[in-house]
């Protein structure tokens, strides 16, 4: 019987589903009467995707493992006990190579904003390429000019100068560089669990363990991180604020160069800041002289729904900006956005980005501005979102696995916990509904410093019909246990 | 008909360019009595202006964007004053096609500069444009987290290109990227702190690589953590000549009298790029990697603008020297201009950062991956660095004997299609001749040859094209740069 099932799943993924939602369940429902019906109605429910994606004839997942135990780092690790080969993308759907669909829920990171192989941005990347790929800014050409124009465009106050990079750990280490320059100070301060980048400055201003070497990291001071759900003061950002101005004035010549952090912490594990921390610690930086440097690399791009940037949702306007990920839809490339009178400490020597700015990556940029503008991905990340999360809501009141459900738009975090009261990370039970849920078709993602927390980043041209997906299968999943 | 159409643009904008020269291009309208009018006052005996570009068969398509005017004022204001640009009237580059590039009017320039030695096998080169198309519609970005080939069989192609047990490839995003990796490479595996990098050199623009780089030109002023900047093997202007033991010596004096006795490393291009195509005194890596690896350090080679076969008569920059280094960077013209870098270590180092997390989100992507690996096979199958050596010893040649004639030519160095032009106004002094190098490098680019430029004083002229660049195009070249400094 379970022949049977898998063929007709595979009819059903190597067609284009043409067939009515009727029809398709009379189907499974011949197929399929006993316990597994939960599991048939569950895949039943997968949105329905009209894109057949071209057969895999390449390498396996067996013989890719192999080459990559062989060249590739040691420290590389994968998702999933048996990883999956991703080989197709369409929009909020990854394929692998038996050409099984499944629910990206975690964007490759919150960085495919628009969608797998969105047609406008392929466009421009391909018709670029096609024409210039690299000259480098020695040379004028309107790509860089236009897509400069649209991103200033879409920041608040003076910030409107633009430096192109190509990660977030370039931007963030650009930002700092120029905070410390125009200061004169050394001093910076970063949140206990951000994520910031892994070269030598950001590796400073990242503060989890798991990330950080051995090695020298000079001038950043961590800070109490103010998280609601297992920060010391709870919701009270005012409270966390103090901790900053303690650090200045004990840690510090009482002058520092800046203050940077994520409006939400990614890889800490969707970790809202509390309400009322950034206004004042802004003030308290701005008091030493200091410059305030919101990392947008995940935050960024429409994600949080109710604001085109994170920062936004805070009441605050840096000094300093920087993104990546969602900016080009997977195309490398970062951004420091800042003042005119701040980007003047540069032109003290040459600072320059060979591949940064080169009309490809700006030509992608622009179509994905585009693609955001066009398809108001804002509001439905905003929409989708607001839904997605009252009904992980529902799903924390229904099981004591789920510790927290935090987060805005369509960047969302699941806590799992054994005790709700203490607070203990539930790290195997992360790992094993995570397994579960990719068998199910739906592809999250981890973070949070125990890894307990999952992290839901899709493309921001997620359903709804997708989000209910997402947490049926973690229902079921969840039930199961 | 496309060659009728360069000779009309030609004559056009010569015709019209009266500010720095005045020749005819076309071959049939008398040029060889209208140069001995113009140029007999200058004393100077010299041959015809080259007449044209070689020929090439390519139409580049019309150019309905912004003008270079439009760009240079949003470029103003949106992209900050410190962003640089090349020429007085700055080039507004819409289109390329192998080593040739073209501007907002379709006319065609000669590029000897490689978007800074990056485009390897050619603007647009159909193979890799294809695999960069092919995957683009098939899947961009989803990290390392899931499997995918293309990293694999590019990292495999890689690091069969390597000698010794280099196999352990890291992917990241630029050559600041990869040379940040190799220095916390060595610290970590080594123990130690101390960096050495060469006077002269260039690394990167991040604040560490800043440390590592060595021209004050991009040295902002912040703290570098431990570094020793050691005296240059340069073969022209160093103190030792090319006595590859003194300069060594130096190395060895820091190493006893800066540092605790023990380093973390040490790093160097084989010819130094920014700092002006100067190659290392021959033996000096070799000695200097024998006392680096005996004070506890491990050995860096930035192979970011000599590797994939540039040099000619190697595939590696190091190999010229005959080292073995433990970590290699690399950048630039590994993805004939895709943002990607790498770097390429022993396993035994490799296991050291084992012990954290390292991950970057953009490096390895398939797009890149495949276009990588497009790019090793083009460099193989069209044997472009048999090419470069070819080419290279004629570029060479030439430049020599212009250097016989021009007195201005203070140097003539590198190999293959990686070559220096360094101008004086004395022989003997070697004094930077920085003035006229701007004059000759504006005159080059009326002439439609478009150099790099480089050295502290920025009096070095960087010949570094795509590894297509033909001995017609280096004839052109010479021809233009006799011409422009018989000018002068």
């Amino acid at each position: 019987m379970m022949h049977r099932f898998i063929s007709v799943r595979r009819l059903f993924s190597e067609t284009k589903c043409s067939l009515p939602c009727q029809l398709r369940r009379r189907c499974f429902s011949q197929v399929a009467r006993n316990e597994i019906d939960n599991r048939d109605d569950l895949v039943r429910k997968m949105p329905p995707f009209d894109y057949s994606p071209p057969p895999y004839t390449g390498p396996s997942a067996d013989e890719i493992l192999s080459k990559r135990k062989e060249y590739l780092s040691p420290s590389m690790f994968y998702f999933y006990t048996k990883p999956l080969n991703i080989v197709d993308g369409r929009m909020q759907y990854l394929f692998d190579d038996k050409g099984r669909r499944y629910l990206d829920a975690f964007g490759g990171i919150a960085t495919v904003c628009c969608g797998h192989c969105h047609p406008d941005v392929v466009e421009a990347i391909v018709n670029q390429t096609k024409r210039l790929q690299h000259s480098t800014v020695l040379y004028l050409n309107h790509a860089i000019a236009d897509f400069a124009e649209a991103l200033a465009n879409k920041l608040p106050g003076n910030l409107k100068v633009v430096f192109f990079t190509n990660s977030g750990t370039e931007a963030n280490e650009l930002a700092m560089m120029i905070a410390r320059l125009y200061t004169g100070c050394h001093d910076i301060i970063s949140l206990r669990n951000a994520y910031h980048g892994n070269a030598a400055a950001t590796m400073g201003a990242t503060a989890q363990s798991n990330w950080k070497f051995n090695v020298v990291q000079s001038g950043v001071h961590h800070a109490l991180n103010p998280d609601p759900y297992r920060g010391v003061f709870g919701s009270d950002g005012e409270k966390y604020a103090k901790d900053v101005q303690d650090l200045i004035q004990f840690g510090t010549s009482g002058n520092v160069a800046g203050f940077v952090s994520e409006a939400i912490q990614g890889v800490g594990g969707i970790i809202e800041l509390a309400p009322g921390y950034l206004p004042a610690v802004y003030s308290t930086i701005k008091k030493a002289g200091g410059l305030c440097i919101a990392d947008e690399v995940q935050a960024g791009f429409a994600r949080t729904g109710s604001h085109f940037w994170g920062f936004e949702n805070h009441g605050v306007v840096p000094d300093i900006v920087t993104m990546a990920k969602g900016i080009g839809n997977g195309i490398p490339l970062g951004a420091v956005v800042t003042t005119p009178e701040i980007a003047e400490v540069l032109t003290r020597r040459s600072y320059f980005n060979t591949f940064g700015g080169n009309p490809v990556c700006t030509s992608g940029g622009l179509a994905v501005l585009k693609v955001i503008e066009k398809e108001k991905l804002q509001e439905n990340a905003f929409v989708v979102g607001t839904s997605l999360k009252e009904r992980l809501t529902a799903l924390k009141n229904k099981y004591d696995l789920i510790g927290d459900v935090r987060g805005r738009g369509l960047m969302l975090g699941v806590e799992l916990v054994t005790d709700q009261k203490v607070k203990t990370p539930a790290k195997l039970e992360t790992i094993h509904v995570m397994d579960q849920m990719k068998e199910l078709g739906v592809l999250v993602g981890k973070g949070g410093f125990y890894g307990n927390v999952f992290r839901i980043t899709p493309p921001l041209c997620f359903t709804k019909e997708d989000a209910d997906f997402l947490v049926d299968a973690m229902d079921y999943t969840m039930e199961k246990m | 008909m496309a060659m009728m159409l360069q000779r009309k643009l030609l004559r056009r904008t010569f015709g019209e360019g009266k500010a720095i020269l005045n020749f005819n291009s076309n071959p049939v309208l008398s040029p060889c009595t209208s140069f001995s009018t113009v140029t007999s006052a200058a004393a100077t005996p010299f041959h015809n202006a080259p007449r044209q570009l070689p020929p090439f068969d390519y139409q580049p398509k019309p150019y309905n964007g912004p003008s270079a005017d439009q760009i240079l004022e949003k470029r103003k204001k949106f992209l900050g004053p410190s962003l640089f640009y090349y020429y007085q009237k700055p080039l507004n580059i819409v289109e390329g096609k192998m080593q040739y590039l073209y501007d907002e009017n379709g006319r065609r320039y000669l590029d000897a500069f490689a978007g800074i030695v990056t485009v390897s096998c050619g603007h647009c080169h159909p193979e890799v444009l294809n695999a960069i198309t092919e995957q683009n519609k098939l899947l961009q970005h989803a990290t390392t987290i899931y499997l995918h080939h293309a990293i694999a069989d590019f990292a495999e192609a890689l690091a069969s290109k390597m000698p010794g047990n280099l196999k352990v490839v890291y992917f990241v995003n630029s050559g600041s990227e990869a040379n940040e990796l190799a220095m916390l490479m060595a610290r970590l595996y080594s123990g130690n702190l101390g960096m050495i990098s060469l006077r002269n050199a260039y690394h990167g623009g991040s604040s560490s690589t800043i440390g590592l780089t060595a021209l004050n030109t991009w040295k902002y002023p912040i703290p570098e953590g431990e570094i020793h900047h050691v005296i240059n093997p340069d073969p022209f202007r160093g103190v030792f000549g090319s006595d590859a033991t003194r300069y060594a010596k130096d190395v060895q004096d820091h190493i006893e009298y800066g540092t605790s006795g023990k380093v973390a490393g040490f790093i160097a291009e084989t010819i130094q790029g920014v700092g002006g195509a100067v190659e290392l005194a021959p033996g000096y890596l070799k000695q200097v990697y024998d006392i680096v690896h005996k004070a506890g350090g491990v050995c860096i080679a930035d192979e970011v603008q000599t590797g994939f076969g540039r040099t000619g008569s190697h595939y590696w920059g190091f190999e010229t020297q005959g080292v073995i280094p433990d970590i290699v960077t690399m950048a630039k013209g590994i993805g004939n201009g895709l943002p990607l870098g790498a770097v390429v270590t022993t396993p035994e180092i490799a296991n050291v950062m084992a012990q954290k997390i390292q991950f970057n989100t953009f490096g390895g992507n398939p797009v890149c991956s495949a276009g990588g690996l497009a790019v090793l096979r083009v460099i193989d199958k069209e044997k472009r660095q048999a090419h470069c050596a070819d080419v290279g010893s004629h570029l060479i040649g030439r430049l020599r004997s212009l250097q016989d004639k021009h007195d201005i030519i203070g140097d003539v160095r590198g190999r293959g299609l990686m070559v220096g032009v360094e101008l004086v106004t004395d022989r003997k002094e070697k004094t930077p001749a920085k003035a006229k190098t701007a004059i000759l490098f504006e005159n080059m680019r009326e002439l439609g040859v478009l150099l790099g430029k480089g050295g502290l004083h920025g009096n070095v002229f960087r010949i570094k094209p795509p590894m297509c660049f033909t001995k017609d195009d280096a004839d052109y070249l010479v021809d233009a740069l006799d011409y422009a400094m018989s000018k002068l």
